[in-house]
């Protein structure tokens, strides 16, 4: 690891000036950032903790049924929390998938979507939930949607000194499922990452949302397929259809992990899967 | 009931405590005064000409105190790479630092000028003749057609004279040549029993498959480490996490030059082995080299990056087998062609071949073995080292053979399992081992006779055979004045071997386990002892400590006889004292009396001294069977149960037998479904645990160990090797698994969810 200064704002407007230089790196739980710079591949010359920051953790459910998820809540925290097991449990799922329990207990959600990562396992939950992000910076706040916030593989529309500070979601879908194919039961990466979410009236979908991980250069929705799916109902035809048109959605890779074409045939499972799961929990 | 006290019986390890406190010495919390930091400096390519190496900017920055090349071998012996580069990885260079980062740092800042040449990973790519030749002076190497090839086409591009002669007798040469001629070749090894052809012919059913079974590392926890201190005297210590100092001390001696006695090793505790843990050249040498040359004590420790790029794993192979049967069950014939990834040395266990004549009786055996050079570094031993890929092959097809004749997988096997006095293909005669009270025991356990399966679920067996060894060692046994023994010898305790060593020490003595203590001495003190590897330290040691023992009992009766006024053949040695047999009243002595006199006696304190070598040890069997579910449309595959048993000889401590027969039942599981070092164009591709993938707790039920006890003639109250044969059937177990469940064969390993959904494609599912 190369040497660097560290820095412990008690505000975000000192934390976002910091963080405006270059050369600097956010920690948040350190569990993506320490890896990176103990094997070179990250040397900032300063680290900014968001720690000593008051008020960027926590699950909150507002009056309107909307949550909001602060960007240090701890994954943990996320995949226990009853409100987000209950109204998003994509998300729920996806964050108990993270590494180990030491390792969620230390990981936030804002680092595991800042860090941008195709795989990140909280990102399909977030994705289907509409979650709106809410960024700060010296300048004042934003909000972007979630499916705006990704623009490559580690990229982010994120410019220098603006910081993520919350996760919103809206109002909930009533039924969500997240999937991640792996090959060791925890302590692995995603080889891909699906999460449904549907809304149904009397059996018929009126809204649905697919969220796909590792597919692409940035997580995606499979908007085609759930085209096909609102106001449908859920039939093995429809199902099977909507696998297949989240799959042709798919741009997947090879790699060491597994070839393109197997990651697209599990987009397609998946995809029927997590629908089925959300369906039966809607 | 046993007729023992603490043999026999689970205690709690003599290193427990240190173990679970954190006390325990590994090698890199070895810190003596004034110690600098090495690191290796390594090959950014798989395989090319070293043009220049440029070490002086790296020797300006502060801090450094060292760097050493090949030039500083004064020996000549090659530790690192000079004119050519084999692997990703390969050392070139070595730097001592004040610091960890300044040492990475004027790594980086060497300048090494390459010319990348071209790379060969895959054996049977390498085997071909269009494969750049990776040793061009290999005694094993095939004939050059491609040079002579070259030659020719240059010949017939030369238009201004006439080759027309050269170029017909160079075309006749390359005619001569026949197609089987295998390239890169770095050993070989043939064995042939019997008429396989004639076995064939008289078979009614033939089998015919390949297998492959990739490369794999030990994953011990410690990566390699080793301290090194040369002082002004020429004397070298050495702080080595090994598993066998006195090969580090001559091996050191032999690379160096330095005579044996002017090095002295210390044995640090091991964070596993599994096989890997007794190269030299991999930090050992470098550290001493380095402390040559500062006069200050070095460490080199290695990353887990480098332990995959340049640890020594096991290697991977491709085995093409064979078998022919009878309907009715018996086995007739078997030929197998194996090709060993050896990497960029020769070795790679290819004589572990002939295991897939597994324990049945096989007429006719033919088996053909090579070593294939690639660009990868070199292999050594991992548990039973080849044993898991031939059996994996053997077994697998043992099961293709019983569903092909419609017989039970268990009663096929037990039926040509060989007995005692068989003769064995290509072997000695059979002892006496339990082979088939061992499958019979794990059939019983796991409940195959009456095994039941839901969709997608499967049920699989395997056995696996392992010879067993013995080495030499020494041991000393003291008893005090307290009545305590105290046991002083120059093995690694590697799997709880000390606990054992103690137990039979406890045992002869008629002590508690507690009244013991062991020592280990360096390779200054300590007696020679064999290394802890081969699954040789409980034959070995547990032999030699109860000759000790037996010693000191007979110096014990000795001073009681004096003590007591009696003949010896009236003495007994019993609950830590010695009785005058039915003496009325009892008459006796305790052994801390008897220890607190014999300070004042001509023969002096109670020292048993033993000392044992190479006796014959006893094969042992692995037999385990696996139920598990496949996810057709994932290809994921979870295990449901596994059950594995073990001929053992005798227990000396059960609890210690189970962890064996887990561990290695597990490592055989992860070989099986998950572990792969993978390679690309330039080398290892997955040197972390990311994506080299280690199994978790969470990966697989408690493994069910089934203890077998059918003893061992010359073992220690009948005990055999137990570390390495529980890792040799499970490749075939999970495999076999996954092929009843799902009904068509990976014959790939790992059995990872793409090939199994790859393999039901074949298959017609989901289409
Ligand atoms: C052993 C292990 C296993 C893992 N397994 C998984 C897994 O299964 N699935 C998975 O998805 N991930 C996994 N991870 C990755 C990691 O744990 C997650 O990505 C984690 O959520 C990152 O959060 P953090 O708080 O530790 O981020 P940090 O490491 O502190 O930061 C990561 C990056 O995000 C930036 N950042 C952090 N917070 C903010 C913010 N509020 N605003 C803007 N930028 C910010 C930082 O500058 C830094 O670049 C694993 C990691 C380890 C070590």
């Amino acid at each position: 690891m190369k040497g660097f200064e560290f820095f412990e704002p008690t505000t975000l407007a000192e934390a976002s000036q910091l963080f405006a230089q270059e050369h600097t790196q956010l920690l948040a739980g350190g569990t993506d950032l320490v890896i990176g710079m103990k094997a070179l591949t990250e040397a900032p010359q300063s680290v900014i903790s968001l720690q000593k920051i008051p008020g960027l953790a926590g699950v909150t459910t507002e009056a309107d049924g909307s949550i909001s998820v602060g960007a240090m809540t701890k994954v943990r925290e996320v995949e226990l929390s009853a409100d987000v097991q209950k109204h998003h449990t994509a998300l729920a799922e996806g964050a108990a998938e993270i590494g180990s329990i030491q390792i969620r207990n230390l990981a936030t959600i804002g680092g595991n979507i800042a860090h941008a990562s195709p795989a990140a396992d909280t990102v399909a939950g977030l994705l289907v939930a509409d979650a709106q992000v809410d960024i700060a910076s010296a300048d004042g706040e934003r909000s972007v949607s979630i499916d705006e916030l990704f623009t490559g593989p580690g990229q982010t529309v994120l410019t220098p000194g603006e910081i993520i500070i919350r996760f919103r979601l809206p109002s909930p879908a009533s039924g969500s499922h997240y999937i991640k194919h792996k090959i060791r039961e925890v302590m692995d990466l995603a080889f891909i990452g699906v999460a449904a979410a549907v809304n149904l009236d009397n059996g018929t979908i009126t809204d649905a949302r697919i969220g796909l991980a590792a597919v692409a250069p940035t997580p995606i929705r499979a908007t085609e397929a759930e085209n096909l799916l609102r106001g449908n109902e859920l039939t093995s035809e429809l199902l099977q259809q909507a696998g297949e048109a989240a799959a042709a959605a798919s741009s997947p890779i090879s790699d060491l992990r597994c070839s393109a074409e197997h990651r697209r045939e599990m987009v397609d499972v998946l995809t029927r899967r997590t629908l089925q799961g959300a369906v039966a929990r809607a | 009931m046993s007729e023992y006290t603490v043999v026999g019986q689970t205690v709690a390890r003599v290193d427990a405590v240190e173990k679970v406190t954190g006390a325990a010495q590994y090698g890199a919390d070895v810190h003596p005064a004034g110690m600098l930091y090495g690191k290796i400096v390594r090959s950014k390519h798989a395989h090319a000409n070293i043009l220049s190496i440029d070490t002086s900017e790296a020797e300006k920055l502060p801090g450094v105190r060292a760097i050493i090349t090949q030039d500083d071998v004064p020996s000549g012996r090659r530790v690192f790479a000079t004119d050519k580069v084999l692997y990703l990885g390969e050392p070139l260079a070595a730097v001592a630092a004040t610091d960890p980062d300044i040492a990475e740092e004027a790594a980086e800042l060497i300048k090494i000028e390459y010319e990348v040449l071209p790379v060969v990973q895959d054996v049977m790519e390498a085997i071909k003749v269009s494969a750049p030749r990776l040793q061009s002076d290999a005694a094993k190497d095939g004939p050059n057609r491609r040079e002579i090839s070259a030659q020719i086409r240059k010949l017939t591009r030369d238009k201004e004279n006439d080759h027309s002669d050269e170029i017909s007798k160079l075309e006749a040469a390359l005619e001569e040549y026949p197609d089987e001629v295998y390239y890169n070749i770095s050993a070989e090894s043939h064995s042939e029993a019997g008429d396989v052809e004639k076995g064939f012919a008289e078979s009614d059913v033939v089998v015919e498959d390949t297998y492959v079974i990739p490369r794999v590392h030990q994953t011990y926890m410690e990566p390699h480490v080793s301290v090194a201190s040369a002082d002004s005297s020429g004397k070298v210590t050495v702080w080595a996490s090994t598993q066998g100092p006195f090969a580090i001390r001559s091996g050191i001696a032999g690379t160096l030059g330095i005579p044996l006695t002017q090095i002295n090793v210390i044995g640090t505790t091991m964070g596993g082995g599994f096989g890997g843990r007794f190269g030299v050249i991999i930090t050992h040498v470098p550290a001493v080299l380095l402390s040559q040359k500062t006069g200050r004590p070095v460490r080199v420790q290695m990353t887990r990056e480098e332990e995959f790029i340049d640890g020594r794993p096991a290697p991977g192979c491709v085995i093409k087998i064979k078998t022919g049967a009878t309907n009715d069950g018996q086995i007739l014939a078997r030929e197998a062609l194996a090709f060993w990834d050896s990497g960029s040395v020769s070795g790679a266990s290819i004589g572990s071949t002939i295991r897939v004549r597994g324990v049945y009786k096989i007429p006719n055996l033919k088996v053909d073995a090579y070593g294939v050079h690639t660009n990868k570094s070199g292999t050594a031993a991992y548990r039973a080292p080849g044993a898991p890929q031939a059996i994996f092959a053997g077994e697998s097809q043992l099961d293709e053979i019983a569903e092909r004749i419609g017989m039970d997988p268990v009663k096929f096997r037990l039926m040509n399992m060989r007995e005692e006095g068989d003769p064995v293909p290509a072997g000695a005669n059979e002892p006496k081992v339990g082979y088939k009270e061992t499958l019979e025991a794990v059939a019983d356990a796991a409940g195959w006779w009456d095994r039941e399966a839901g969709e997608n679920q499967g049920w699989g067996v395997a056995v696996g055979d392992w010879t067993n060894g013995c080495g030499p060692g020494g041991v000393y046994v003291s008893v005090h004045e307290d009545g305590s023994a105290r046991i002083f010898h120059g093995s690694m305790d590697i799997t709880g071997t000390d606990t054992m060593i103690s137990q039979i020490t406890a045992e002869i003595l008629t002590i508690p386990y507690e009244s013991v203590t062991i020592r280990r001495g360096d390779t200054d003190s300590a007696p020679y002892s064999t290394g802890s590897g081969g699954s040789v330290v409980t034959f070995t040691m547990g032999n030699t400590a109860k000759l000790a023992a037996e010693d000191a009992h007979r110096r014990i009766l000795e001073l009681a006889s004096e003590r007591l006024n009696t003949n010896v053949d009236n003495l007994e040695l019993k609950d830590g004292a010695v009785h005058v047999v039915s003496a009325d009243p009892p008459k006796s002595i305790s052994l801390g009396e008897l220890a607190a006199y014999s300070l004042s006696t001509t023969g002096g304190p109670i020292v048993g001294k033993g000392s044992f070598a190479r006796q014959a040890s006893t094969p042992a069997l692995a037999a385990q069977i696996a139920k598990v579910e496949v996810d057709p449309d994932t290809g994921r595959t979870r295990v449901l149960k596994l059950v594995a048993s073990q001929d053992v000889g005798y227990a000396i401590n059960p609890m210690a037998v189970e962890g064996q027969i887990e561990g290695g039942t597990v490592q055989g599981y992860a070989w099986a479904m998950m572990e792969e070092m993978q390679y690309g164009e330039n080398g290892n591709i997955n040197p972390g645990f990311v994506d080299y993938r280690v199994p978790t707790s969470a990966d697989l039920p408690t493994v069910e160990s089934v203890i077998v006890e059918v003893p061992a003639p010359n073992g220690p109250y009948g005990a055999k090797g137990v570390g390495e044969p529980p890792i040799t059937p499970t490749l075939a177990t999970m495999a076999n698994a996954v092929k009843d469940a799902i009904g068509v064969r990976v014959t790939e390993l790992p059995i990872k969810p793409e090939k199994v959904v790859e393999a039901l494609k074949s298959n017609g599912h989901g289409t």
